[in-house]
């Protein structure tokens, strides 16, 4: 038996599994009142030292990485040591602050540390600075898009689609990948295709959906399943075509410029 | 066994078993009658390559994971089948329960630990379990169960072994110490405050009376660093912080002290350890804020780095970074590979890493001095070159930005962190990898970013492959194409390197071309590398994947 040569890359969605530090555990909830509150209450009586953000000023160190907020529970601590400040490094008390306004300054520094500390929670900001004109130039040239797409047809109205960070994730890989979840999911794209034939002339075409050194399984047209052994003398024979072929290649070719301008052109096509 | 190879082995056999004796007379003299029994760990099996025990997560010190078993080889392979499957059960029913908290995490269990193998025993544990399961029936011995309070429960690597003790390491960071012999807790210690962010995965390692403990978290901006445990007591020896603090060396790469104390790099992975040298190897893990640098302009050492420590007194000896001033949350906590061979006609002592950023490392492990630094991941596209120390320079606009930059690898790297191999007799190292691309976009501008600070999203992966790398040259020899990405491996003498595909196929290759010899087909991926021991005259070959083990033998 002869092993193929080549085991067909599916990286169809999802995340992979390796991350360094990745995210988990339970997720907080906030009560929005109190979060807003919270900041209002903070802006006006900590801002000055501790940054309107919390993330420490001139007088005051960054709250968002303090151990005592770290550490505190609802309030308890915080509560506590505001009624006596530390007045050795120049923080005073503030003993008349109430205990809902305690609580809801509590409420708000826990809330950002969960927005600093769940990177899934993080807002992409405009990320259309490109130039239109030239992501067509690109479109049209270089990029060889208009050898599979028409803005005309099937890329048409593509820009109302579609928010443009979900829009240039398809142009780079509309199947996605690591990080593709949360906010930016994408819609999966499609699937490779494959032909499994037989030197007796039988043949099975359908969508890829697994392949290894010693099997392929295949969903015909009429949605079911079904699987080959593959010996390692190439029989079956397996042909692959990958629709997204193109997007693949791209990738080594791409200069980020490339990316944003067309973005930029894309999210026109309203 | 082959003839010659029985001979060779026996002969090695009696020499190993006078230097174990000689050795083990040196650890009576140093430590109390107490830690040994029937069940513990003979210490002199740490000092070499593992044959009837597989003491330490690596199998030895070397991080090779090689070994010299070849009963199950080449030409018998296709008759290596089922001997046990174990099955865990990871809730606390029959347990013996610990813990400081109050919750017990259900989730999915999932062996990412490589099992130690002691005395018929194998000793391993996932997220808040430790068990004992008889290495010739997978039958549980004991089980305990850990009350949490909290955590990353990500993963867990494995226990460290000292005598009867044993330790690992809990989401909430507890260094907890068991009786190999019952499950019973001896005691447990605070090692890093749940509520910062830390978690911690790592497999102790064990130096003489030395417990070395690591730990993660980078969700928020804490610093990382290694610590050394009285195997007896469990308090500190020593401590070591990756990030400098003012006025140590090191301290010129970072703008200030606050940045430094929020630098990250945590050592996540269990290092390696040259008893001759008497140096340990850890690999560190990445800087905070991880993909805003705005806040920490510098090389950011001892972040993302290879750092050689005396594992007595805890001081550094050299350092050699792989990523200076990581900005993709890659980190170099790769295994350092440890071994002596042939370079520029010399034999050497040489440190190997394939490292998550693309590159390939070769260094002089006396001295940290780099010998060979080489990018094997194709479609690396983060750097202008290499300086004169051999580390990769960055491309600073590859840098995340606002309005998204395409950068490969992608955040899981081109490898992570289940254990490479390498074998001396072909002289290749074998790693599993993937092409992957990302967008990564600034989203944190504030001069003091926090936590990750950018946003990442997949943009597909140019193509997977478990690759075979010549030392002596980084050259890819061969590469095959896998689903997976980063996976364990084993080489062993019998010619054979046991790996998979990412698809459930758990693979004995052919180690000089990549070839598959043999294949099981398993409910879920190995996430990890495989281990191998004699019992009985038999040689057994053991892998995790999803919540089992799996034991394999020559039917006889």
């Amino acid at each position: 038996m002869r092993y193929a040569l080549t085991t067909m890359i599916l990286i169809l969605c999802g995340a992979l599994s390796l991350a360094a530090q990745p995210q988990g555990g339970r997720v907080p909830q906030f009560e929005q009142a109190a979060v807003e509150r919270g900041k209002s209450t903070f802006f006006v009586n900590c801002g000055f030292c501790h940054g309107g953000n919390a993330r420490g000023g001139d007088g005051g160190p960054d709250l968002i990485r303090s151990v005592l907020v770290l550490d505190d529970e609802e309030g308890k601590q915080i509560g506590g040591f505001l009624k006596v400040g530390r007045p050795d490094k120049g923080m005073q008390a503030f003993p008349n602050l109430t205990e809902q306004q305690v609580g809801d300054i509590a409420t708000w520094l826990h809330s950002e540390i969960y927005q600093a500390a769940n990177r899934r929670t993080y807002q992409i900001q405009n990320i259309v600075v490109g130039d239109a004109r030239a992501g067509e130039t690109f479109f049209n040239g270089a990029g060889k898009c208009n050898t599979c797409h028409s803005v005309a047809g099937d890329l048409k109205g593509i820009g109302a689609k579609y928010d443009s960070v979900t829009l240039q994730g398809r142009i780079v890989m509309p199947r996605g990948g690591r990080g593709g979840g949360g906010d930016g999911a994408l819609p999966p794209g499609p699937l490779p295709t494959v032909i499994v034939s037989y030197p007796s002339g039988e043949s099975t075409s359908g969508e890829l959906i697994r392949i290894t050194d010693f099997d392929v399984t295949l969903r015909l047209a009429s949605g079911t399943f079904r699987t080959f052994s593959r010996r390692d003398d190439d029989v079956p024979k397996v042909e692959i075509k990958d629709p997204l072929q193109a997007h693949v290649d791209m990738l080594a070719k791409y200069k980020d410029a490339d990316i944003h301008n067309l973005t930029a052109y894309l999210v026109t096509l309203k | 066994m082959n003839m010659q190879g029985g001979r060779n082995h026996k002969k090695h056999k009696r020499h190993k078993r006078a230097q174990r004796f000689l050795c083990f007379l040196c650890f009576l003299w140093l430590c109390p009658l107490s830690v040994f029994g029937q069940q513990g760990l003979d210490p002199s099996l740490l000092l070499e390559a593992p044959i009837d025990a597989w003491p330490t997560y690596h199998g030895d010190y070397s991080g090779r994971h090689y070994s010299s078993l070849n009963q199950v080889n080449a030409s018998n392979v296709k008759s290596l089948s089922l001997s046990w499957i174990w099955r865990g059960n990871f809730t606390s029913a029959g347990a013996i329960v610990g813990g400081e908290g109050t919750d017990e995490f259900n989730g999915p269990g999932v062996v990412k630990a490589i099992p130690l193998m002691v005395n018929g025993v194998l000793y391993f544990s996932t997220p808040d379990n430790a068990f004992a399961v008889d290495a010739r029936t997978g039958r549980t011995i004991w089980h305990y169960f850990w009350k949490t309070r909290g955590g990353i429960h990500i993963g867990n690597r494995g226990m460290g072994m000292y005598g009867n003790w044993l330790f690992f390491e809990t989401p909430d960071n507890y260094l907890v110490s068991l009786d190999a012999a019952t499950g019973k807790e001896r005691w447990h210690k605070l090692i890093a405050d749940v509520k910062q962010e830390y978690f911690s995965t790592p497999a102790p390692l064990i130096i003489r009376n030395h417990v070395i403990v690591g730990m993660g978290g980078d969700s928020l901006d804490v610093p990382g660093w290694l610590e050394s445990r009285d195997p007896e007591t469990g308090e500190i020896q020593w401590k070591w912080n990756v990030t400098p603090r003012p006025g140590e060396p090191g301290s010129e790469t970072w703008p200030d002290a606050y940045s430094m104390e929020h630098g990250g790099g945590m050592p996540w992975q269990p290092p390696t350890y040259d008893p001759d040298l008497n140096l340990l190897y850890v690999p560190t893990g990445n800087p905070n804020p991880v993909m805003a640098g705005q806040s920490r302009d510098g090389d950011n050492l001892y972040t993302a780095s290879i750092v050689a420590l005396n594992p007595d007194t805890g001081k550094m000896v050299w350092y050699f970074q792989c990523s200076p001033h990581d900005t993709h949350d890659w980190d170099a906590t790769q295994v350092p590979i440890l071994f002596d061979a042939v370079w520029e006609g010399q034999t050497r002592k040489l440190l190997a890493q394939v490292s998550r950023n693309g590159f390939f490392f070769l260094l002089d492990r006396t001295n940290g001095k780099n010998l060979l630094s080489k990018p094997y991941l194709e479609s690396a596209n983060w750097y202008l070159g290499v300086d004169a120390k051999g580390q990769p320079i960055r491309n600073p606009e590859k840098d995340p930005q606002i309005a998204g930059v395409l950068v490969s690898p992608g955040s899981s790297g081109a490898t992570n962190w289940p254990a490479p191999s390498f074998n001396p007799s072909t002289g290749l190292i074998y790693v599993g990898t993937t092409q992957s691309y990302s967008m990564f976009y600034l989203t944190d501008t504030d001069p003091r970013p926090q936590g990750y600070g950018a946003a990442e999203r997949g943009a597909g992966n140019a193509g997977s492959f478990l690759r075979a790398i010549d030392y002596k040259t980084g050259d890819v020899v061969w590469k095959r194409a896998t689903t997976g990405s980063a996976q364990g491996l084993l080489s062993t003498a019998g010619n054979l390197l046991f790996g998979n595909d990412g698809a459930g196929n758990f693979i004995a290759y052919d180690p000089k071309t990549g070839k598959p010899l043999w294949r099981a087909s398993l409910p879920a991926n190995p996430a990890n590398a495989p281990q191998t021991y004699m019992l009985d005259g038999r040689q057994y070959v053991v892998v995790g994947a999803g919540d089992s083990l799996y034991a394999f033998f020559l039917q006889q």
